[in-house]
């Protein structure tokens, strides 16, 4: 079982690294939607899931893809945490 | 016959008060509404100042107000300028100086977002939401004191100026593209005629607004009586939400850049049913790839496709209706024909019409054609020219820079461009604005900026870059520095370092020795 915690830390990180600072924002907040300010297009969304499969060992279906389930990082933790449970 | 835009506006809230006109994140307002509250905004412009001609710029998100404020803007005489609501606040800056507006449409949060030297510049912000406690600004609430039953009277002609769009320009600055009433009717007129939009029809904006394909879906909109559905991030990002909203909503005409069309093939799980709704479907921007429109036309049997080719300049200047029976075997996507009047010409280096099966580049010459750049007679001599083919006048012509051929069935081919302007997710892009903002950083030395190409979006932005110490600086620092001088879609992607650039024996950058190093797109 992975730790909430643990999670949150992971998706905040990446998002920060890999979307975030390239595009000169050093600093996102757990709430903040990240596709209003475009830290994230529409390839980066793809990046993102790939990512979350990998590391968290879940599948996420193109269904599954939408602005509900990635619109912040508290949103991406509770569906990696819904997933992960079944 | 309507010879500035707001006139589709006025016949239809007489024809359709009660229709749907624009609708975006699940609120729509209808033409009695649109017309009201957009007199209310050319009212309180007029009281603030605002004379013919004079700039307003608009710079926030999608929503209803855009559309509200777009022809609030023209009915008090004067010329809006839609600004990228996620460019850096060091561009948006320049535009706002560079064009001389004193009054700009915003929020709170994106007003926040600028430098203090520009917000000084403004005598006044206009808040579609956010609090306006602070001097300048003022709540989109406080516009019902303004009268709504009619427009502010202001003498126009169709030469009048209606609106400026901003795109990169190659000396490091974006350059603003200067559009007339007759300019952008003259497109709305003949789409209306060829795709016969009607009062049901729903149309879907899926371009920016400061993105020319916006004119067609919400002018022609407009002209037919139509419904206009903004599809804004939280949609467009995600393609099984977008082919839900497609089904949902019943759109029957779809407008936007290939690569959109691709994400939704790809990964919206489109079926024919999601698409049944759609009647046309029309993209622009870029090169669409055969493998993909055959699979669009697959999955849309019943719909006309169309691909439509122009810059901004000209808006569409050239279309080619598929023709589903030759998709098979066309290797090439034409570019088409020209439109209604307009007329395009192929010219050879030496200025004379090309010969046949001979490349060249493509002249658009007609009341489509812009007046120019604002604030940028140089440029503009460059790029709007005498048409020397015209003996007995004075008559300009609009060099697009794409090099084409004319193919055996009449059409126009696009065959690359004559400089080092790129399309990237659609964006026209010049590299060339890329180096200098990497040549303005005080520790790179030297900079090159290459597109790679890419199936889905058309290219990649890679940078090769030299600094003055090695070492001594890195990628995502150079990211970004590039963020706070252009927009997102135009930060490389990858940028390699390197001690020195290849030189040709010339002593200039090898542009073809970098193109041709193994690069790994991610």
């Amino acid at each position: 079982m992975i730790e909430s915690a643990e999670v949150k830390d992971r998706i905040r990180e990446y998002v920060l690294e890999e979307f975030a600072k390239a595009k000169g924002i050093n600093q996102i907040t757990d709430s903040e939607v990240l596709t209003k300010n475009g830290v994230i297009d529409s390839m980066g969304i793809f990046r993102l899931v790939a990512f979350l499969e990998e590391t968290f060992n879940v599948r996420i279906g193109d269904e599954e893809i939408t602005h509900d389930n990635l619109e912040s990082v508290d949103a991406i933790e509770k569906l990696v945490l819904a997933k992960s449970k079944k | 016959m309507a010879y500035i835009l707001q006139q589709l506006l006025t016949k239809s809230a007489k024809a359709y008060p009660d229709k749907p006109a624009v609708w975006a994140r699940g609120q729509s307002i209808t033409y009695r509404e649109l017309d009201e509250r957009s007199n209310q905004v050319a009212h309180f412009l007029r009281q603030r100042g605002v004379q013919k001609g004079d700039r307003v710029g608009l710079f926030f998100p999608k929503c209803v107000e855009s559309i509200v404020s777009m022809l609030g803007v023209l009915k008090a005489g004067g010329v809006y300028v839609p600004l990228d609501p996620q460019a850096p606040s060091d561009r948006i800056g320049y535009i706002i100086g560079n064009c001389g507006i004193r009054i700009l449409i915003t929020n709170a949060e994106r007003r926040s977002a600028l430098a203090a030297e520009t917000v000084n510049t403004l005598d006044c912000c206009l808040l579609v939401e956010g609090d306006s406690n602070g001097s300048g600004m003022v709540a989109w609430s406080q516009l019902s004191q303004f009268p709504s039953s009619y427009a502010p009277e202001v003498t126009l002609v169709e030469t009048d100026l209606a609106y400026i769009l901003y795109t990169s320009g190659s000396t490091g600055r974006p350059k603003g593209v200067m559009l007339t009433h007759q300019n952008a009717l003259t497109f709305v007129e003949w789409c209306a005629e060829e795709f016969h939009v009607r009062s049901d029809d729903k149309l879907s904006n899926h371009a920016p607004l400061h993105f020319d394909l916006s004119v067609f879906d919400v002018y022609n909109t407009l002209e037919a009586g139509a419904t206009v559905y903004l599809i804004t991030e939280d949609l467009a990002l995600f393609p099984t939400s977008l082919s839900n909203f497609i089904e949902a909503q019943g759109i029957t005409i779809w407008y936007s850049v290939p690569s959109a069309l691709m994400l939704l093939l790809l990964h919206g799980r489109v079926t024919p049913q999601k698409l049944k709704s759609l009647r046309i479907i029309l993209f622009a921007g870029e090169v669409f790839p055969m493998k993909y429109l055959r699979q669009l036309a697959e999955i849309s049997t019943t719909s006309d496709l169309y691909n439509l080719y122009g810059p901004t300049e000209t808006n569409v200047c050239t279309y080619y209706k598929v023709e589903r029976d030759r998709l098979a075997t066309l290797e090439k996507l034409p570019i088409g024909i020209a439109c209604a009047n307009t007329e395009c010409f192929s010219v050879n280096p030496e200025g004379q019409l090309t010969k046949e099966g001979e490349a060249g580049e493509l002249f658009v010459r007609g009341p489509s054609v812009t007046n120019g750049y604002w604030a940028d007679p140089e440029k503009t001599k460059k790029m709007v020219v005498p048409n020397h083919f015209q003996e007995f006048f004075e008559e300009k012509m609009y060099r697009t820079g794409d090099i084409v051929t004319v193919g055996d069935d009449g059409n126009y081919y696009f065959q690359g461009r004559r400089d080092s302007q790129i399309k990237s997710r659609g964006y026209r892009i010049e590299l060339g604005e890329i180096e200098s903002a990497l040549l303005s950083h005080p520790d790179v030395r030297e900079a090159c900026v290459l597109a790679v190409p890419d199936e889905v979006i058309g290219n990649r932005i890679r940078a090769v870059v030299a600094p003055h110490v090695p070492g001594s600086l890195g990628v995502l620092q150079l990211q970004q520095y590039c963020a706070s001088r252009v927009p997102k879609y135009m930060i490389p992607e990858l940028i390699d370092l390197c001690d020195e650039l290849p030189k040709t024996s010339t002593g200039k950058i090898d542009r073809v020795k970098l193109a041709s190093e193994s690069v790994v797109a991610r």
